[in-house]
């Protein structure tokens, strides 16, 4: 154990020495994930500014600009009229507007008679989803209006004599088709996007030092340091211990770096700190099992670099680190659950959401560790023969 | 002196895949003994060497340092220094740093390390350059921090595997000097080269090596006496060498020859009286000979005499 200790020291040594090891480890992943926190902020709190041109200043346009006034609606859209479409489409360009919602011209009388005037939408390809939102809003006014003019339809055959009309209008407008769909968070907290994203770059980065350790390996060894160190009365397993010593504590080192910096930082959320660290150890003790596994596959330095980089895009892709797993298609949701790192962005996401203590993370946890225990069983033979070779 | 050998190997043998590398190997190393192993590259030296370091196992064959079975005993490595052929150290690191890492695999205590780290690097008189990084090193500078970190461990015996290639003479030079200084000290030493210069200059007893066999073993002055009443006579010449070689073969009295470092190099019984007969013999060839040289009989002689070919081809 003390020659591992001096090899896991030594190691540690070169790292600090070694700026690319700090870049990798911390500066990267905290500016990639401040970076991304900036580029998917507006998720959380999105608004644009809609213009509306109101060619027709009738009655039913009045209800549709009163409906744009609604408390939730405001929350999302500022309503800006402009007095042409012309006009609109040039604000549209410069950026001004991200939205425009038409109402033509004969609108309002258009509701009770036989040809439809119909309501124009013109978004920018920049607001994909502004354009979205309006086109739902103007979706459910219409939807609202013909639901109005189904029930004094109905009204109307039913007996209700004409003479009321105005009286039975007043009532029809009056209806609402009932809210149905509402959203809210799953936990007791909504996910804000550096919460996510921080644990997702810090993992990612983690899972570099795969192939970091690998290639150092096959580099020591090129160098006849391996040859060197077994020349001593040091076994084999010894110097993989070594190894994966100075993994461990640049991985834990690195982790909880990246989690104190975009916590004070960027407020990301991490959970409490106890289960936050304990799915942080379970993870990086499963990169210490790549790495070996790595270094018992590879067979010399180029080796060890191109299946480290296969197996850390691969985890990252599959395991949610670029992206929310939660819009990602089922596939890639149940392949997330076979990499230690989608296991890992889970427990953290779910600390931040649900909350709680270690019960939160008792399946993640237990998961990430099966994985390492099935990784370190192959590694473990090959690995050895790798020194020994 | 100890009466139980410091090294003793027997009946060595390693193949790679069907490559028969080691054929048999057998010697024995005294204490205070310089033991050189002379063969040219691939003769199966650094196998050798690395079986008796405990880095390959061998096929066949046994290996015991004082006394003890070597192949697969851990405690037995704390007794040997090992110097490999390539500088293997970080450059990274700086030269107090590395020696200290290196003595710490000897699981030594703290302040037993400090001392072997201070007094490696006076042995091998880079103290002043302790805190400076390897990669700001001179290659000579290097070789010799290359074989401190082979004393950390104060070895019963030092394996140095070819320690003075790449080095210039004056690092050359100093290195020797402190290889005859450890066999003065009581240290066991395997030397192995393919200078042979250095052999005859350095070594206590010479084992020739060819091809994984041990075909010759003893002092230069006995490996010497094989050759009898033998001269070497070095050629240069303008023309193919081969073609003189071969035409001084056909000499009565021309034991071997071969080309070696863009000269004819050749054994002859009485050397000096069978100049005219190989002058003859080159005319004969059209070959026009630039210089003759009859030297001593030496340890490359004793190599050509037994191989028929030179040391370095």
């Amino acid at each position: 154990m003390r020659t591992a200790f001096a090899i896991a020291r030594k190691d540690l040594r070169q790292r600090v020495r070694d700026r690319s090891a700090i870049v990798i480890g911390v500066i990267a992943p905290v500016v990639i994930a401040g970076l991304m926190s900036l580029a998917f902020n507006g998720v959380n709190s999105f608004h644009f500014t809609l213009g509306l041109v109101d060619l027709d200043h009738g009655p039913v346009a009045a209800e549709l600009v009163k409906s744009l006034d609604a408390p939730q609606v405001r929350q999302v859209i500022t309503v800006d009229e402009v007095s042409s479409t012309t006009l609109a489409r040039s604000e549209i360009r410069s950026g001004d507007l991200a939205a425009v919602l038409v109402i033509p011209a004969g609108f309002s009388s258009a509701v009770t008679g036989e040809h439809p005037e119909p309501l124009t939408t013109i978004t920018s390809n920049n607001a994909t989803i502004a354009g979205d939102v309006t086109t739902s809003v103007a979706s459910a006014f219409v939807a609202q209006v013909n639901a109005d003019r189904l029930a004094f339809a109905t009204a109307l055959a039913a007996g209700a004599p004409r003479a009321d009309t105005s009286q039975l209008a007043g009532v029809v407008s009056k209806l609402h088709i009932p809210l149905q769909v509402v959203e809210g968070p799953i936990g007791a907290h909504e996910l804000k996007v550096i919460s996510y994203y921080s644990p997702g770059m810090a993992i990612f980065f983690l899972l570099f030092m795969i192939s970091y350790t690998a290639r150092s390996f096959f580099v020591d060894r090129a160098q006849g340091m391996i040859e060197r160190m077994r020349a001593a009365p040091v076994r084999p397993v010894e110097i993989l211990l070594g190894k994966a010593i100075s993994v461990f504590v640049y991985g834990v080192v690195s982790l909880a770096t990246i989690g104190v910096v975009t916590t004070v930082a960027f407020g990301a959320d991490w959970g409490a700190p106890l289960p936050a660290a304990l799915v942080g150890l379970a993870l990086v003790f499963s990169v210490v099992c790549l790495t070996a596994l790595v270094i018992g596959v590879a067979r010399n330095q180029r080796q060890a670099e191109g299946i480290g980089s296969i197996i850390v895009f691969g985890l990252a892709l599959i395991g949610g680190n670029f992206f929310f797993i939660s819009s990602a298609p089922s596939t890639i949701k149940h392949l997330a659950l076979l990499t230690p790192n989608g296991w890992a962005i889970r427990g953290f996401t779910d600390l931040a959401t649900i909350g709680g203590g270690l019960s939160t993370i008792v399946e993640p946890v237990a998961a990430i560790l099966v994985f390492s225990a099935v990784v370190a069983a192959i590694a473990l033979s090959l690995a050895r023969r790798a020194v020994t070779s | 002196m100890s009466q139980t050998p410091v090294l003793e190997c027997a009946g060595l043998t390693k193949s790679f895949g069907a490559r028969l590398a080691v054929d048999g190997i057998g010697f024995r190393i005294s204490e205070g003994e310089v033991y050189g192993l002379l063969g040219p590259n691939g003769a199966g030296k650094t196998t050798t060497m690395k079986m008796v370091c405990g880095l390959l196992e061998p096929d066949k064959g046994s290996i015991s340092i004082l006394g003890q079975r070597a192949i697969g005993n851990l405690e037995v490595k704390a007794l040997i220094g090992y110097v490999p052929q390539d500088v293997a150290l970080y450059p990274d690191l700086t030269a107090r740093e590395n020696l200290e890492f290196l003595a710490r695999l000897y699981k030594l205590g703290r302040r037993t390390v400090a001392a072997r780290v201070d007094e490696a690097l006076e042995l091998t008189e880079l103290s002043d350059r302790r805190d400076d990084r390897l990669d700001s090193f001179s290659g000579g500078m290097k070789r010799r921090m290359n074989i401190a970190a082979g004393l950390l461990n104060h070895p019963k015996l030092l394996v140095l595997d070819e320690p003075t290639v790449g080095v210039d003479p004056q690092s050359r030079h100093a290195i020797l000097e402190r290889v005859q200084a450890f066999g003065r000290e009581g240290l066991a030493v395997v030397y192995t080269t393919h200078y042979m210069e250095e052999a005859e200059r350095v070594c206590d007893r010479v084992g020739i090596i060819d091809h994984g066999r041990l075909i010759a073993e003893g002092t230069r002055r006995e490996l010497v006496a094989q050759l009898g009443e033998q001269d070497r006579i070095e050629l240069s010449a303008s023309g193919n060498l081969e073609h003189l070689a071969e035409a001084c073969r056909a000499v009565g009295g021309v034991s071997s020859a071969a080309t070696a470092d863009g000269s004819v190099h050749l054994v002859a019984t009485e050397g000096r009286h069978l100049l005219p007969a190989i002058l003859e013999a080159a005319d004969a060839a059209g070959i026009s000979i630039t210089s003759v040289d009859v030297v001593e009989p030496d340890l490359e002689a004793v190599f050509l005499n037994l191989t028929g070919t030179a040391l370095r081809e």
